[in-house]
């Protein structure tokens, strides 16, 4: 049998995989368990301890080494992936739904759209802080210019999973709601959004993570040390000398994102195992 | 009084340039069940969509009781659509589905419960109205889309082939609940179908659409004895069509020189000595004859009789279908009553097939 020889090679193939896609989050999250504050980023390990985690959240004793700058830097950047989630998501299924229908310059403004996650970042981030500076001569800021590289980024993603969703759309739903006598907005709300919600939520989380971690074009684009997103604030800690707080850190907002997919996960098994019931009962029906 | 539709000159072409429909016309009454007929891409559906607002119209003018409404939006005709896969609101249940519209409106709960609950009651449906529609068979969806266009009471309703992907004993139920349903509410019906049976079936009047255009507009009879042109004629019924040139016209009857010698059949203004024209015999009106057959038996039929081979005779229920080669090869299907023929043609007989001329009627290339 093939998959007799086969089956082993491909497993052993999965198990290299994600050593190599994972072994480096291990070995910091082990080293985030160093004894502090004298302990360095290093093998081995002196003592286990949480001394680095309790440093984060300001329950150590002061020592030489200064609590990471990221209080600030993290809300910014949850506020500025939240506001980029919702204006690319609103974008993104605004757009998507024109799209059901060919207008003239369809193509173009497609290939307009989808250039935002094409374009290397660094030159977004750099062009939106020349033009914010030189030209039209506004100050950078997280909320405005940085804003602003974050959708142009994001908004492509939401608009292309809400195409893929819209187009297995069945529109007959919405005639049959419009020839009821129900408006086109009304019939949007009650009957097209319940519809393509789980396509909403994947288009939502892809704006946040994308935003969340963004780094070439915050770096760019948001200004000075007041305006500096999470990923900004960590790199700026390299510079100096690296801690296992930042390792710590790492652990935490890893287990934030696992958190958030978790929610996502619940959300789309909950709407799936509805939609096969109801797929099961049709087969059945 | 104004028609409650009215389509006049209307055509419809599609972006590209292809024409879908052209020059179509027709004046529906009040309370009438009309049917388009035609096989797929006639423009039977696209029709139906522009009297729904679904479709733009290219050209003429769409009137719903007098009022024109060419540029009107859907939601603002008082037409309701009913669709061949039911297109109800997967996320409701059947009670919700059914007063959508009303909630929507804004009426009174109390008055849309006492209309959800009057048209549950109507189409059978109290005992699944907590139901997802998903749960439901074919039937009970398509009565589920019909209560929830009936519910907000159009003028119109407007059904696409909404029997058709029903199974034929569950089609044949629908459609007498339909037709029942029609006649009590007295509102005009406008029904596409590609199923001849339904539409004979079912309709006051039946619109023939062929490439775009209407081929006929008459009742199911008329359309079924008098077929008004070739495509009718081979589209509708189980007719055979004898081509021929017609050389004498006379009191009633026409009568055509062709491969089987001087054939008679019914007489319209149409037709003229020298035109080119095919006599349209429907299965149904066929006789078949012994071979034996006495003279006086066949001065009834006059030249009118056809010698032939039986190929093949088959007992449906009452009725005894068989198919009858001509001189020349052809083959064609013969219906009638059992009792009539009493088993007298097997296979292989010799025997006549013949018709009386006014059973009829001839159609002009």
């Amino acid at each position: 049998m093939e998959s007799r020889t086969l089956k082993p090679v491909l497993a052993a193939y999965l198990v290299a995989f994600i050593l190599f896609l994972y072994g480096p989050f291990f070995v910091l999250g082990i080293l985030s368990f160093q004894q502090g504050p004298d302990g360095g980023p290093q093998f081995p390990i002196i003592e286990w301890s949480t001394y680095w985690y309790r440093q984060i959240f300001g329950l150590t004793p002061p020592s030489r080494i200064a609590p990471l700058p990221v209080g600030e830097a993290l809300v910014r950047s949850l506020v500025l992936a939240f506001m980029t989630m919702v204006t690319s998501t609103v974008l993104g299924v605004m757009s998507a739904q024109a799209f059901r229908r060919k207008f003239r310059g369809s193509t173009f403004v497609f290939y307009l759209i989808v250039l935002g996650m094409m374009v290397p970042g660094v030159l977004t981030g750099l062009g939106t802080s020349l033009l914010a500076n030189n030209v039209i001569g506004i100050s950078r800021h997280w909320y405005t210019t940085a804003f602003a590289t974050h959708v142009a980024y994001t908004f492509p993603f939401a608009f292309l999973v809400m195409l893929a969703i819209l187009n297995r759309f069945d529109g007959s739903v919405e005639e049959a709601s419009w020839s009821l006598g129900v408006n086109p907005w009304t019939t949007f709300r009650k009957v097209t959004f319940p519809l393509i919600f789980p396509g909403v939520l994947s288009a939502m989380l892809f704006a946040f993570t994308l935003s969340f971690d963004e780094f070439p074009r915050s770096l760019f684009a948001a200004g000075g040390t007041e305006d500096q997103t999470l990923p900004l604030a960590i790199y700026g800690t390299f510079s100096v000398e690296i801690h296992p707080n930042i390792f710590a850190f790492g652990v935490l907002t890893t287990l934030f994102s696992f958190a958030l997919l978790s929610v996502y996960g619940i959300l789309m098994a909950l709407s799936v195992r509805r939609a096969r019931k109801l797929a099961m009962q049709e087969d059945i029906a | 009084m104004a028609h409650d539709l009215q389509l006049s000159h209307i055509g419809k072409v599609y972006d590209n340039g292809t024409p879908a429909v052209i020059d179509f016309n027709l004046d529906v009454e009040k309370g009438e069940f009309i049917a388009f007929l035609g096989p797929s891409g006639c423009g039977k559906t696209t029709t139906l969509r522009m009297i729904a607002g679904f479709e733009s119209i290219t050209s003429g003018d769409l009137l719903i009781r007098g009022k024109r409404v060419n540029d009107m939006l859907p939601e603002k005709r008082p037409t309701s659509m009913i669709f061949q896969n039911y297109a109800l609101f997967p996320h409701m249940d059947v009670r919700q589905n059914i007063r959508f519209g009303l909630d929507v409106k804004g009426m009174a709960a109390a008055e849309a419960d006492r209309k959800v609950d009057r048209i549950i009651d109507k189409l059978g449906l109290s005992d699944v109205v907590g139901m997802r529609p998903s749960r439901l068979s074919g039937g009970q969806r398509q009565r589920i889309a019909l209560a929830r266009s009936l519910v907000v009471e159009p003028d119109i309703l407007l059904l696409d082939e909404p029997l058709g992907a029903l199974d034929a004993n569950l089609r044949k139920s629908i459609q007498s609940e339909l037709k029942l349903l029609q006649r009590e509410l007295g509102i005009t019906f406008v029904f596409v179908t590609h199923a001849q049976s339904e539409a004979l079936a079912l309709s006051d009047r039946i619109v023939v659409m062929n490439a775009g255009r209407v081929e006929q507009i008459s009742p199911p009879r008329e359309l079924y004895t008098r077929p008004k042109s070739l495509f009718v004629a081979r589209f509708i019924g189980a007719n055979t069509l004898i081509p021929g040139t017609i050389t004498q016209l006379n009191a009633g009857e026409v009568v055509l020189q062709t491969a089987f010698g001087p054939l008679m059949g019914e007489k319209n203004d149409m037709l003229a000595v020298g035109d080119n024209a095919s006599l349209v015999l429907p299965a149904e009106s066929v006789d078949i004859l012994p071979a034996d057959i006495s003279e006086a038996a066949r001065q009834d039929y006059g030249t009118n009789l056809i010698p032939c081979k039986v190929t093949r005779a088959q007992l449906i229920g009452h009725i005894l279908q068989m198919a009858m080669e001509l001189p020349n090869g052809d083959v064609i299907a013969v219906e009638g009553h059992a009792d009539k023929y009493r088993g007298q043609f097997a296979a292989g007989a010799q025997a006549f097939v013949a018709w009386r001329a006014a059973r009829s009627t001839v159609i002009k290339h």
